[in-house]
């Protein structure tokens, strides 16, 4: 029964990056997608710059697919709990990256409909936001890398 | 019927409001933006409703008496739940109410009866220039000496961006929800306010408010 808890645990840690991933890329990309919807309604050109913006919370799926990917040749019963921490704090910060990531782009959108030449400057949070993900995703390859008893 | 609000669409909808309400032009035509709203569902409609009927109520009808105004402010704020909105409404009346009292009191008049918190407060320090409220409301006393000096546009000036600068500030606190429409309702209500001042509309405004007077002396006359 222990053994089958902790197998639970491994699986659901090699999985769990790109499910919290996922979640928040379609929490962050629907926040700024409708976003992008309604600011089409009050401009007048530049439909695709406001709808590309809108696709930027997507990248934390790729992030967390790649982690799972890198954590599925590694398990174990001795590497199932690392892999179940790492999994969990990587897909949370990956969540919570995407969920707000898709807010600044939300407001970077509503501020470049009335004010288009700072479109760039506009989108700087959501960038800032990204790098975060960023190093998360990065210290979650090399971290699970090092797991006691892991091939790696 | 809509479940929910989507106010990312609704907010990202909505023009830029500009920084001042001194403009020539409205952001967004009284149609237009009823047809935004329409993206608001039915609970949230019901709320704007109430701030646009008072806003309207604002300009109310010069043959009400005071209790019935009194009447309605009431039945108004008791029906409200929403925070912002009885905070909006709360504002609007107490700068009305003491806009009131400084013009009774340089006609010689006695206080207002009036709504609101200050009531009673404006009564008790009625002699005091600024009725002891110059630091809750530093505006008081240029809005004193505008009206001493009889300059109508700039005291129509001042109250509106006594209100105008109330909304902007708390409009900072709130991105993509409820809050967020509400302020920009009210403050597109004094840009629409403001761009509708002109000589000829003002002109049009005094005779008929005159002829309601003549009118009145005329029935009671007869």
């Amino acid at each position: 029964m222990e053994i089958f808890f902790v197998s639970l645990l491994g699986w659901a840690g090699v999985f769990l990056p790109t499910a919290l991933g996922a979640i928040g890329s379609i929490l962050g990309c629907a926040r700024a997608g409708m976003a992008a919807s309604g600011a089409l309604l009050d401009v007048d050109g530049g439909y695709g710059r406001l709808v590309g913006v809108s696709a930027l919370p997507s990248s934390q799926t790729i992030y967390g697919i790649v982690v799972t990917m890198q954590m599925n040749g590694q398990f174990s019963d001795a590497t199932a709990a690392g892999l179940f921490s790492i999994g969990l704090l990587v897909g949370l910060a990956l969540l919570f990256s995407a969920m707000y990531q898709g807010s600044c782009c939300a407001s970077a959108i509503n501020t470049t409909k009335s004010k288009p030449e700072v479109f760039g400057l506009a989108i700087a949070p959501a960038a800032i936001v990204e790098g975060f993900a960023v190093f998360a995703f990065i210290f979650a390859l090399i971290v699970s890398g090092g797991i006691p008893g892991s091939a790696g | 019927m809509r479940a929910s609000t989507n106010f990312y669409h609704l907010v990202a909808s909505l023009p830029y409001m500009p920084r001042t309400f001194e403009v020539e032009r409205l952001p967004i035509s009284r149609i237009q933006l009823q047809q935004r709203l329409k993206l608001l569902s039915d609970p949230d409609r019901r709320v704007v409703d109430q701030i646009q009927e008072f806003l309207l109520w604002d300009r109310q009808r010069p043959e009400r008496t005071d209790e019935e105004v009194e009447r309605e402010y009431d039945r108004l704020v008791n029906s409200i739940k929403n925070p912002l909105v009885r905070d909006m409404i709360n504002h609007r009346m107490d700068v009305r109410t003491i806009n009131c009292a400084l013009r009774r009191r340089r006609l010689g008049l006695e206080p207002p009866s009036g709504v609101g918190q200050y009531v009673e407060h404006i009564r008790k320090n009625w002699r005091h220039p600024d009725f002891r409220l110059a630091r809750e409301h530093p505006w008081i006393p240029r809005l004193h000496e505008t009206l001493e000096a009889k300059q109508a546009l700039d005291v129509e000036r001042q109250l509106l961006a006594v209100t105008w600068n109330r909304w902007v500030k708390l409009a900072e606190e709130f991105y993509f929800s409820f809050e967020t429409v509400l302020l920009y309702l009210a403050r597109w209500e004094i840009v629409d306010r403001w761009t509708r001042l002109n000589r000829s509309a003002g002109e049009e405004k005094f005779d008929h408010l005159l002829m309601e007077v003549l009118d009145g002396h005329a029935s009671i006359d007869r």
